[in-house]
């Protein structure tokens, strides 16, 4: 074990930025390993490995620590509210939602490295200096050390958790190699794949820390944008003045050629626009952010809703064949010969004003939507492979022994789908995406004001042709990336589940297309 | 005279044998056909017995052995007949209840251990629930199993997957995954057909000793001759769905009485003079697709007559009185007046003689309805069978 070569070393230049930044930070500590045979770890150089990287956890954990508290309370708060109270529950409600309320205050005060109280941007300048801004840096420079933190902590995890990996399969596991060894180098060597994984992940790291990334903040900028006052440098008077976020919004607008807030550049109000703004002035870039989130919860609801349906039907139907296969069958033919669009359409107008279309935006009705027509094409893909794990003798041991049909699904076929479930999982979630996009774009879905990625698109679509064209394209091309990069990880999967395509170490597999 | 000859004592006393499979039936419904691929079979097992079961691919071995557990799938299903275990029959959906009682050993090791858990943690699964142990003593027994099965280094081996072990040690795991379920019968199907000899050799000595120590029956599925006559006190012969011959091992070698089986022994290496050439059966196993009309074997067979084709031979006593010898030919049931030698010489004889006819106004006579009656008795043993021996 001692001298394990260093897995780093085989690999070539790092390929993309985004890959680039994901070797330095697992590099580091692996290198620094290799480099110190002699010490007890190989991965860590320490002689409590385990110790250390816990702490490093622990560590990394510390500064946002309160921004979970935050989260998780705040989610409770919000199913509170949004949770229909049936008879004698009702009158304990409000006081449930109000302790709530008061926790979700406490917690808001426990200090967040990442935030946009740690770290401001907003500021304004007073003919002299930035105020308000982080240690008087220029907006664009405070925004940009943000989100360069932001981005720098979550590939930190990802390192940490590599590490981990490394650490438990060289040390602490007794066995030397497990079959799903093969898959995890088989996937190192496959850079479309871990493209998609960095791309994947960026996405991730955008929806989760949605508020620390945009420039301003949903609240202010769009849904009480009058309610809230902010100074500017007036030119005219040479003085900082005071007015309404709204009415800073109406000067900022980007409707045409001559009336334009373009990307990485600041409105007249001083305020600093990464992607520029929306025809109704509102950032675009905090617009994208939050949209992010909301298609993520959407498609990971969705997809995993309908990866569920669709293992134990698969599971199901394969175990008892016959009669239960062909009724599955029957079921999910029926299903996919309804048109999908139209059904959707009908669901999200008919289920807007009930109590269920209310939550989140409508997104949570949106997503069992997409869960319960999706979930027969995902059926199809994994009924193959569970009729053939099946068929497998190990299965019929298991039967001859008395294991319990369920037992016997989920411990001796269910491994052999979960690949196909990432693989295809990881596929249409990029496809819900688009529909969910393409659903805001024809003004259904998500209710408007809560940003989605289709209704920016959407907004944008009048002025593609004049000089604010980046209101349509900017969104545009992040799903293109996104998607794609959804579809390059579900090909990666794919291929390092498949013992065929042996690219570990080989160049078949790498650079390989969709 | 009535058929005590093959053993009709278990009508009156089915609770003396461990297993009784009486006139089962299983068959598969496929879009174009149905396929008897167990058509009417019939055996028992005792306790602390070694009974072996003989026959050539397709010929419905391994789709008996699963009937008995209770693992024919769709399209497939049990149709007729009953399997007794203990005097209670499975096919009233018993299996669950017997769990454990009968345990199987697959043919391919490999395949029936699941390669993403140790070894040690399949035995468990089985140990859970049958002996109910957890944790550390169900380890302790993991291992002992697997020293009991012959698996050097067991401590060290319990934490192994199945693609560390050889072949021989994943059957010995295999078989050690069987015994955690404490079993009183094991079906081993073609347990040492993926083997090589000299493991096989090592296999069956693990059964014999195996037997012998923990009292367990075993049936013994398999289409290699040598084996079944090294492991077995009683065969078996199946063809094409059917039993055509049982006997006690050593007198089915010494005077086979079925063509079938003659012509098995006969391709055996051994037994033919080093300078002639192996005799081989011409043909293959048909696929029975509807109910037997005629002997499934006469296609192949060599003392084959006319009748054989017009009748379905029922199993008539051919050993000596008080031996539960039984063959499905015809010649059997005119024997007193063409040994299965003259058969083998002069095929034609039966023919010329008019005898087909013969058969065939005694077939009518009988009346499928009262035939079919018999051949739910035990070993389907006919009167008149032993009345013309």
């Amino acid at each position: 074990m001692a001298d394990a070569p260093d897995p780093d070393a085989a690999d070539g230049p790092a390929n993309t930025a985004g890959e680039a930044a994901a070797e330095a930070t697992n590099a580091t500590p692996g290198r620094a390993g290799s480099a110190a045979h002699t010490r007890a770890s190989t991965v860590l150089p320490t002689r409590s490995p385990v110790l250390v990287w816990a702490a490093l956890g622990v560590a990394l954990f510390v500064p946002e620590a309160g921004a979970l508290l935050d989260f998780v309370v705040g989610l409770l708060a919000d199913t509170a509210i949004a949770s229909p109270a049936p008879g004698p529950l009702a009158s304990v409600k409000p006081a449930v939602v109000s302790a709530l309320e008061g926790v979700e205050s406490a917690v808001a005060s426990v200090p967040t490295l990442l935030s946009r109280e740690t770290i401001p941007n907003g500021g304004y300048w007073n003919g002299q200096r930035w105020v308000d801004t982080f240690m008087g840096l220029s907006p664009p420079r405070a925004w940009g050390l943000r989100v360069t933190l932001v981005y720098a902590y979550a590939f930190a995890w990802a390192g940490w958790a590599i590490l981990g990996y490394r650490l438990y399969r060289r040390e602490i596991r007794t066995v030397a190699w497990t079959p799903r060894d093969d898959v995890v180098d088989r996937f190192r060597g496959h850079t479309w794949g871990k493209f998609g994984l960095v791309v994947v992940f960026m996405f991730v790291v955008m929806a989760v820390f949605a508020p620390a990334l945009g420039p301003t903040t949903v609240e202010e900028n769009m849904r009480n944008s009058y309610s809230y006052e902010m100074n500017y440098w007036d030119q005219e008077t040479k003085s900082v003045e005071t007015t309404l976020i709204g009415e800073a919004n109406l000067g900022s607008q980007s409707t045409g050629t001559n009336q334009r807030v373009m990307p990485f550049s600041y409105d007249d109000y001083g305020r600093y626009h990464p992607f520029g703004t929306l025809p109704t002035g509102r950032d675009l870039f905090t617009f994208i952010t939050a949209g992010s989130r909301i298609s993520l919860v959407i498609g990971l609801l969705s997809v995993g809703l309908s990866a569920l349906m669709a293992a134990s039907l698969a599971l199901t139907s394969a175990y008892y064949k016959g009669k239960v296969d062909l009724a599955s069958v029957l079921l999910s033919d029926a299903i996919m010969a309804m048109p999908q669009l139209l059904l959707l359409i009908m669901l999200t107008t008919v289920l807007a004003d009930t109590w269920i279309g209310g939550i989140y935006s409508g997104a949570f009705v949106l997503a069992l939507i997409f869960a319960f027509t999706g979930w027969t094409y995902m059926w199809r893909a994994l009924r193959g492979p569970a009729l053939q794990v099946a068929e497998r003798q190990w299965v019929d041991a298991a039967r001859s022994f008395g294991q319990r049909p369920s037992t016997v699904m989920r411990k001796h076929m269910l491994p052999y789908i979960t690949g196909y479930l990432l693989i295809y999982g990881s596929m249409t979630l990029g496809g819900a995406i688009i529909a969910i996009a393409g659903l805001s774009f024809l003004g259904l879905g998500v209710a408007p004001p809560t940003p989605e990625w289709g209704r920016a698109i959407n907004l944008g679509q009048d002025y593609v042709t004049t000089g604010s064209w980046h209101i349509s394209l900017i969104p545009g091309i992040l799903i293109t990336i996104v998607v794609t990069g959804f579809n390059a990880l579900g090909d990666g999967i794919r291929d390092a589940i498949d013992p065929q395509s042996d690219s570990a170490g080989g160049t078949a597999g790498r650079g390989g297309g969709a | 005279m009535s058929g005590d000859a093959s053993g009709g004592t278990d009508v009156d006393a089915p609770e003396d044998s461990l297993l009784r499979v009486e006139n089962l039936r299983t068959v598969f419904h496929t879009e174009r056909e149905e396929i008897h691929a167990v058509d009417g079979v019939s055996f028992e097992v005792d306790e602390g017995e070694t009974v072996g079961l003989v026959g050539e691919s397709g010929s419905g071995k391994s789709v008996t052995a699963r009937s008995i557990l209770g693992l024919v799938e769709e399209p497939g299903r049990i149709e007729d007949g009953a399997i007794y275990y203990r005097g209670e029959d499975l096919t009233d959906d018993n299996w669950e209840a017997h769990r454990g009682d009968i345990a199987i050993v697959f043919q391919d090791p490999g395949g029936a251990l699941n390669p993403v858990y140790t070894v040690g943690n399949q035995i468990r699964e089985a140990l859970r629930i049958h002996q109910d142990l957890r944790g550390s003593r169900a380890r302790d027994r993991a291992v002992s199993l697997l020293e009991e099965v012959g698996i050097p280094d067991a401590r060290r081996r319990v934490d192994e997957y199945p693609h560390q072990l050889s072949g021989g040690m994943q059957q010995r795991a295999v078989i050690a995954m069987a015994l955690a379920c404490d079993p009183d019968l094991l079906v081993c199907d073609e347990p040492t057909t993926a083997l090589d000899v000299t493991i096989q050799a090592q296999i069956l000595d693990l059964l014999a000793d195996l037997q012998r120590e923990e009292d367990l029956a075993i049936l013994f599925i398999t289409h290699d001759m040598g084996v079944i006559e090294d492991a077995t006190d009683r065969v078996n012969v199946i063809y094409a769905g059917e039993v055509v011959e049982r006997a006690p091992t050593r007198e089915l070698f010494e005077n086979p009485q079925h063509p079938y089986t003659r012509a098995l022994l006969d391709s055996i290496p051994g037994r033919t003079p080093p300078d002639e050439q192996l005799p081989t059966i011409e043909g293959e196993v048909p696929t029975p697709t509807g109910p037997a009309t005629d002997c499934r074997f006469a296609p192949r067979c060599p003392a084959a007559v006319d009748a054989c084709r017009t009748v379905h031979p029922e199993h008539y006593a051919v050993g000596a009185e008080g031996t539960d010898r039984t063959a499905a030919c015809l010649l059997h049931g005119d024997a007193h007046h063409h040994s299965f030698e003259e058969a083998l010489a002069d095929p034609e004889s039966l023919g010329r003689h008019g005898r087909a006819q013969d058969w065939e106004s005694r077939a009518d006579g009988r009346g499928r309805s009262e035939s079919r009656a018999d051949r739910q008795e035990p070993n389907g043993s006919r009167a008149d069978g032993g009345d013309r021996r």
